[in-house]
């Protein structure tokens, strides 16, 4: 290659480079910027593009507001428990996987189930069926909550399979020998081996829930969840509103980039598969 | 003891099981009962009233023709992003990072965020007025713009997805492939064409297959953009004929057609993945 031609890719690789970095930072900053400043600026026409006016008014509504507060916390609570039992029958599953063939074909079956499902097939049923049972927009957030752990469930296995199939079998087998039960090798022995895999099923599981709005919008209906709420603040025109609440609902996934950093590749691959 | 561990394992079998079994496989098979009662009958009724409706046609050719576009310019993304973030001159990892940050964002952020650009006093419209163009209507309901504008968004959201599983598929090729075309005097093209593009054919079916079957059941990216009339998918229709036609039987019955077609997506892709051996197929 001569010189010239390595000029233009390398101008090439940098416009490239702009652009992506453009594309990613751009509608941060226009979020960012529609949540500090007042309405009036939000909605001028032309639109301006820096900020003229900064106001708190938006961000301090998020935690003003009952409706709100309440939302927030309904989105927590159900995020938590639906990590937690995701991640705790996800344990279960994912040793069945690495000590069994049924075990794998059970995994690899409950994820094409969670995968193949269209939303809207699933989530109408079991809307009438959680009104027979008192589940139905619960104030409480239960029934969503058990949905979204059946979703995280089945991609929770397959993050924690490799880990526990890692253990060598003649350890567990000399704890056996010695007279532990299979319970207890589990408990002491294959669970503290896979700590990582099973943080990092938690954490895609809370992720899952805290973003997840179609579930949301069908069986919280009036109880509603951030994501839903964000919803009809966007429609009903409450822009402050929806774009304080949206730098919020953020939050997560921002922790998560700083967190994570170079880990970050494995997990997003891991996160497709939802 | 033996027997004990075999318990164990049944039980770490049955209860995951059944819990997926209950919130998720048994409602989908109540509803295909479902869609088929018609007062208390069995009968193809609510079908016929689907087949009856104008706004299902619009919204299965909705369905076909915004997952294909969303999924064309997604991987035309992803593989022009793959490429350049997996080349040998490594670039900045801030520019990885951006590059996957459009899924890390929250879908509905990401939606609110378009939302902003692409209304009619919204960010986009602002800057073509600044260039001394006019303003368009980019989500006008029914028109091909605000579909086209719904396949970009959807893409947008998803390519790092794709870009990730390309990635990783570009990584499995051994360099001294490249080495040995350079040395034959390939140019960048043929060794794209000769080498890179037949070693990356599973990860592209894998990611095909996997992005397939999502792209199908596209809902929160149309009801929010444009409204669940303005660029009518099966799953938006079904959930209209269900919260504000309170139609629940003939919303199951769309709701069963999309099924349908993404059970035929999934075991095309299966039987795909095993032609091809397609990596990054977990489903």
């Amino acid at each position: 290659m001569n010189r010239r031609a390595g000029a233009g890719w390398a101008a090439v690789r940098a416009a490239i480079a702009a652009a992506i970095v453009l594309g990613a930072a751009l509608p941060l900053y226009l979020l960012l910027k529609q949540a500090i400043t007042p309405e009036r600026e939000s909605f001028a026409w032309p639109p301006l593009w820096l900020p003229h006016r900064i106001v708190g008014t938006h961000l301090h509504a998020v935690f003003a507001l009952p409706e709100l507060r309440g939302a927030i916390l309904l989105s927590l609570g159900i995020a938590l428990l639906s990590a937690a039992l995701a991640t705790a029958l996800g344990a279960m599953l994912g040793y069945a996987m690495a000590r069994s063939g049924a075990g794998r074909a059970a995994g690899f079956g409950a994820l094409t189930a969670a995968r193949l499902l269209p939303m809207i097939a699933v989530a109408i049923p079991l809307a009438i069926g959680m009104g027979r049972v008192g589940l139905y927009d619960s104030p409480s957030g239960l029934g969503l909550a058990l949905v979204h752990s059946a979703l995280a469930l089945p991609v929770a296995a397959l993050m924690v399979y490799p880990a526990f199939a890692a253990l060598p079998r003649e350890v567990e087998e000399a704890a056996w020998l010695d007279g532990a039960s299979p319970a207890r090798v589990f408990v002491l022995i294959d669970l503290p081996q896979a700590r990582g895999a099973l943080a990092g099923a938690f954490v895609m599981a809370f992720i899952l829930s805290w973003d997840e709005f179609g579930y949301a919008l069908l069986i919280q209906v009036t109880h509603r969840t951030l994501p839903p709420l964000l919803y009809y603040y966007m429609v009903f025109g409450d822009v402050g509103a929806a774009s304080a609440l949206a730098l919020l609902m953020m939050v997560p996934a921002v922790c998560l980039v700083i967190a994570l950093g170079p880990m970050l590749r494995g997990a997003m691959a891991a996160g497709g598969l939802r | 003891m033996n027997r004990a561990g075999r318990t164990m394992r049944a039980v770490f079998i049955a209860v995951p099981a059944l819990f997926m079994a209950i919130f998720l496989v048994l409602p989908a098979v109540s509803g295909a009962v479902l869609s088929f009662d018609v007062g208390g009958r069995l009968s193809l009724g609510n079908y016929r009233a689907l087949l009856g409706d104008r706004m299902f046609w619009r919204a299965l050719l909705g369905n076909l023709a915004i997952p294909l576009g969303s999924l064309a310019i997604e991987f035309a993304l992803a593989l022009g992003l793959a490429l350049y973030l997996g080349a040998r001159r490594k670039p900045p990892a801030a520019v990885e990072v951006a590059a996957i940050l459009p899924f890390a964002i929250p879908e509905i952020v990401l939606l609110a965020i378009a939302r902003y650009i692409f209304i009619p006093r919204g960010y986009l419209n602002g800057a073509l007025l600044a260039a001394g163009g006019a303003p368009l209507g980019w989500l006008r309901p029914g028109s091909a713009l605000a579909s086209l504008v719904v396949m970009a968004v959807d893409a947008w959201h998803v390519t790092p997805v794709v870009m990730l599983i390309l990635l990783a598929g570009l990584q499995t090729i051994p360099p001294e492939l490249y080495e040995a075309a350079a040395l034959d005097g390939a140019g960048a093209l043929q060794t794209f064409r000769h080498v890179t593009l037949p070693l990356l054919t599973p990860a592209l079916v894998g990611a095909l297959v996997l992005r397939g079957v999502d792209a199908l059941r596209i809902f929160s990216t149309t009801l929010v953009l444009t409204g669940a009339e303005g660029t009518p998918v099966l799953s938006t229709y079904a959930y209209l004929l269900w919260s504000d036609s309170q139609e629940p039987r003939v919303a199951m019955a769309a709701a069963m057609m999309l099924a349908a077609m993404v059970t035929l997506m999934g075991l095309a892709g299966i039987a795909l993945g095993r032609r091809f051996g397609a990596s990054g197929v977990a489903a």
